[in-house]
Order: C-alpha cells, then structure tokens, then sequence
C-alpha cells in the first residue's frame, strides 16, 4: 500500500539536473533495464506473499540517469508486513538517490551521511505513518504468538518497526559516475565488457545465517554500504543486483558471479528481447531448487557493449533491432498499478 | 530458451550435529542405551521434517566424547541415509575437546557462507574432565559457531547445567532435563523436528535481539538462537523453570 505523502514526493521531484559531461565516453551510451521478482518456493508452500520488491527510475527511454532499486523483505514471523517494508525500501530508496542527482552530483561522492540518514528516516517515517493509518491488529499479533512465540508477539508489541523490516540494493548510473548504496544481503556485480565480474561493495562479515543488517534497526543509517565509482575508465557492460534468495540458490559464490558474466553472452548471442523474457523462468527454476526464498534479480545493460564483442552467428534480431525501451516508471504508478511491484512493471 | 546462467543450482546446506556424551557414567541406570533409542527413533521424524522443505539440505553426523573426543559418524550425511550407531559408555567426560572437534568443522571452509544455520545439539550427563573453556572460545571463535543453535539435554541430577547453560550462551534458553528415557526421547525429538524445523526456514531476519528496543541500548548483533529456536513443548522443561501441571508426568517419571 502506498503512502499518500509518498506519492506527492514523487510528484514534486524535480527533473534531474543535467549530468556533468567531462566525460564524454558515456554520453551516447543507450543502457536498457531488465527486472524480474517471483515468490519463493517456501513462500508458496506457507501461503507467503513475495516480500521483495524492484523499482526503477530514468528521465529517457534509454539514455541516463538510471536508477534501479531492489528490497528484500524479511521472510521471519515477526516480519509479517515486510511486503510493505521492501515497497517502501524502493521508492525511497530510488526517489531518495533521484534528489541527491538534482541537487548537486558533484557532491555526491560527500553524500554518503545524508543518504543513509535521510533513507532510513524516511523510511522510519513510511512506516511510522502506515502503521498510524493501519495499527497491528490483534489478529495479526494472535497470529504471530501461534505461529511463533509469545516472545515474538512481545518483540514486535515493543517494537513495531519489526514486522516492515527490509533490506535495499540502489544504483545510480549516470554520465559521470555510479553510485552503489546497499544495506543488508544481496549482491551487487559490475560485469566489463570482457566478462569480468566484480563486486563493487566490500563484502559484511555480519550477513551470515539468515541474519542481516536491516531498515527496522535502530543503526541502519551506520549499516548501509556505499561506493561512489567516478566514470573514468572504461564502463560496465552489465550492473546486476540480486536479493539473496537469488544469491543463496547457487551452490557457490563461484556459481552465482557467474551468472554475470553469462548474461553479457546471452545477451550477445540471443538478444535483449529473449533474455528480458526469460529472468522470470529463471528465477523461478533457481527457487524451485535452489533456496526457496523470493527471488528479484535487476539488471542494467549498456546496448553498445553488447556488440562491441564478436558475436555468434545466431545472434538474433533483437540485438541489431533495439527492443522496446522500458517504460518510465515512477513510485507513484508501481504503487496505483499493483502493491507488489512484478516483472512486468519493471521491464 | 532451455539454458539458464551461473552455475550450479542447490538447496542450502543444514549441518545438524549431535554431540554425545559417551563417559562411563552414561552406563549407569541405562542411560546410554536410552540416549541410542531416543536418537533412533528421532530420525524418521527428523527425515519427514526434511522432506517438508526441500530448499534445505540436512546434513547429519555426531561426535561422541568420553577420554577426548572423536567422530562418531564423521561425514556429513543427507538425512535420508543417515543411521545411528550405537555408542558405548566408557571412560571421561572431554566436553571440551568435543566443541574443539565441532569448531574445526564449522571453519570457512569446508562451511559454505550460503548455509542455514548448524544446529548443535549437547546430550550430557556430568561434568567436564577437560578444558571447556578452552574448547567454549575455539566454537565461539568461528562465526558458525556462534551463529548456530545450540541446544542442551542435561540427562539426570549430575550433570553441570552451568556448562550446559554457557554452551547455549543465551539466558532465556535453558538446557532441557531429561529425567527419564521418556523426557529425553520427547526432548530429542524437538530437537530433531521443531528445532530442525525453524533453523532449516529461508527466513531471513533482522539483526535486532528480540527485546531491543529501537530507542533503547545499543543493538546488538543478533545470536540467531532466541529467534530461531521454537519454544518447547511444556514436557520439555527446562532446568530451572517453574513446574507447571504440563510438566506433572516428566516429574513422576524421574528414574535418573
């Protein structure tokens, strides 16, 4: 459910500043967003809805900025509206990052402090004024102490932030730089032109047995991860962001970087319009046998990289025929078009 | 389109390790061979548990320690092919030297950073001959080690429930007494389902201890125990707490 206060952000945002051009390498790039997020296998089996959620921003069809952001709602029993926490988690997340690029980008490599504040403030405050419109209810409370524990119901009583608790994955590309901002598990992977993945964030040592740095903490503005990376070099081909039921389906670290470096081939070999078809089937393949959690996988795509290597013989139509650029989405209608933010809305 | 990226898909690995008193004095009143009836029984409801969540892999295996401590069964063994081998009473009590063996298997490798986690589960009857301390540090010292569920069954009035209670590390969970071969066959069943169960859950949860309060001290970083641990069932009575009625028939049945 979308807060009122939320939408009239998003409606008053201004248009983004234009981007700094010193340079001009990433000027006429043309970059493409593919999206997906499918329910857990767990999920399903407990009648859970999917608590993840996607949400992504751009001024144009194909040109810069782009923001793309992922939350992972909390699959405990204490976490009974972390649906709506990860909703929340994307749109403040994306029309947070969206202010920071109108202000002054220069002085966004300064503006780790004021981002994560200000994130998990307004984050706080969502949450704080869905709970007014919506107090826990004693059936929902009843519920938690069956399922779980009394202890759990006192938990959550004391502390009602706990049942949205959920995590946030946001990028921002523009000409000049990208910006990571992450807090809690997941993975964010930059994939070059040649293949090479990459993790742009130092690993947390913390994100271990289920338990994760989280929006519902009281230190959540100290916990966020964050990496200003100034567009000097060559640039990515591919940016993926993954919640970890993504992440944990795959028998090893190994195994789920590769993924990045695979997509950049498919997307060679097959075309952007077979990939984007096919994220969904396979975050839904991974779930089913892998960890059974809900599953979002994002990813930006810079079109020139992927002709820029030799491409097989097969390649398709898509890949010389540009595919039919996403359309712009803003909080304001993911919220109006379905409370759980799906794959079609994204690409 | 047929192929999919990234490597090889998998459920997640759930290491379940039974940690087994097997001192001389668990020869006494039958106490040995009720621990290897109890564990017996335990596994078909342990694979049914397995079964009902094929997102989690449960891997099974148990150290056993009297004068030091070995393997008992040493791979880690998919439930489904997992028998239990009778143990012999004899000799010490190393507690200690057990936990050491545990932590060298919860090191970064062979444990994968994608696991759920471990649960440890502690069946004694006495006190430590050795160095628990010692082997205390080398379990908490591995991130596996403190972030796994322990679970403590104190069989008769012998045994040391402080040690039981620092190997649990959490004050609101207590060891589980186990008076009799009843109580303790109830309290290794809830061991090896409610337990097994909960830790075996996708869910991710916030780091938050359960009663802090976001306005209150600082948060701490979580011990996965006080949320993942389902509450006992009331036969399962914890040493140290209240009898209720619930508990009237584990307290007539006290033969240890």
């Amino acid at each position: 459910m979308m807060g009122a206060e939320n939408v009239a952000q998003a409606e008053e945002a201004k248009e983004p500043a234009p981007a700094v051009t010193e340079v001009k390498q990433a000027t006429a790039e043309e970059w493409q967003v593919i999206g997906a997020t499918v329910p857990g296998a767990s999920h399903l089996r407990a009648g859970i809805p999917n608590q993840d959620a996607i949400l992504f921003l751009r001024e144009s069809s194909v040109g810069l900025p782009i923001i793309l952001s992922l939350s992972d709602g909390h699959g405990s029993n204490k976490c009974f509206r972390s649906d709506r926490g990860s909703r929340y988690a994307v749109m403040i997340g994306a029309q947070l990052m969206r202010e920071v690029l109108n202000d002054d980008p220069s002085k966004i490599a300064e503006s780790r402090t004021r981002l994560t504040q200000e994130f998990a403030r307004r984050w706080n405050e969502a949450v704080t004024a869905d709970l007014a419109r919506q107090p826990l209810s004693e059936e929902e409370l009843a519920r938690l102490a069956t399922k779980d524990s009394e202890h759990a119901r006192r938990a959550v009583e004391a502390h009602p932030l706990l049942a949205y608790g959920a995590t946030s994955l946001t990028v921002a590309l523009t000409q000049s730089f990208i910006v990571y901002l992450q807090l809690g598990d997941g993975e964010i992977l930059t994939v070059s032109e040649t293949g090479k993945v990459a993790k742009p964030l130092p690993e947390d040592d913390r994100l271990l047995a289920n338990e994760t740095t989280s929006l519902c903490t009281k230190n959540a503005a100290e916990d966020f991860r964050f990496f200003y990376q100034p567009l000097t070099d060559a640039l990515p081909a591919l940016i993926l962001l993954s919640t970890d039921g993504y992440v944990n389906s795959f028998s090893d670290d190994a195994g789920f970087q590769k993924v990045g470096s695979d997509i950049l081939e498919m997307l060679r070999s097959d075309g952007f319009d077979v990939v984007n078809h096919s994220v969904k089937d396979w975050l839904e393949e991974a779930t089913r046998i892998g960890s059974g959690d809900d599953c979002t996988l994002g990813l930006i795509c810079r079109t020139s990289a992927l002709q820029s290597h030799p491409v097989p013989a097969a390649i398709s139509a898509a890949t010389t025929t540009p595919a039919k650029p996403p359309a712009q989405e803003t909080p304001e209608n993911i919220a109006d078009a379905n409370p759980q933010p799906q794959a079609e809305q994204v690409a | 389109m047929s192929k999919r990226p990234g490597g090889e898909l998998a459920s997640r690995p759930l290491h379940f390790i039974w940690i087994a008193d097997s001192s001389g004095s668990m020869q006494q009143d039958g106490k040995i061979q009720a621990l290897n009836t109890a564990i017996r029984e335990a596994i078909p409801h342990m694979r049914k548990v397995a079964d009902d969540n094929p997102n989690a892999q449960v891997l099974v295996r148990a150290v056993k320690f009297s004068n030091g401590a070995q393997w008992h069964i040493s791979q880690p063994t998919p439930v489904a092919d997992f028998a239990w081998e009778d143990l012999p009473a004899d000799g010490e009590t190393d507690m200690g030297k057990a936990l050491a063996l545990v932590a060298e298997q919860l090191k970064m490798p062979p444990m994968s950073d994608r696991a759920l986690p471990p649960v440890l589960v502690m069946i004694s009857d006495g006190q430590p001959t050795d160095d628990f301390e010692a082997g205390l540090k080398a379990l908490m010292g591995q991130p596996w080690g403190k972030k796994a569920v322990r679970i403590a069954i104190a069989i008769g009035q012998d045994v040391d429930n402080d040690v039981l209670q620092k190997f649990i590390g959490h004050p609101e969970l207590k060891p589980l007494a186990a008076n009799s071969p009843e109580a303790l066959v109830r309290h290794i069943k809830w061991a090896s389902t409610a337990v097994l169960k909960s830790a075996s859950s996708p869910a991710a949860q916030g780091t938050d201890h359960p009663e802090a309060s976001p306005a209150s001290a600082p948060t701490p970083m979580g011990v996965p125990v006080p949320t993942a641990v389902p509450t006992p069932p009331p036969a399962a009575q914890a040493v140290g707490a209240t009898p209720n009625p619930a508990d009237d028939q584990a307290t007539i049945d006290d033969v240890w």
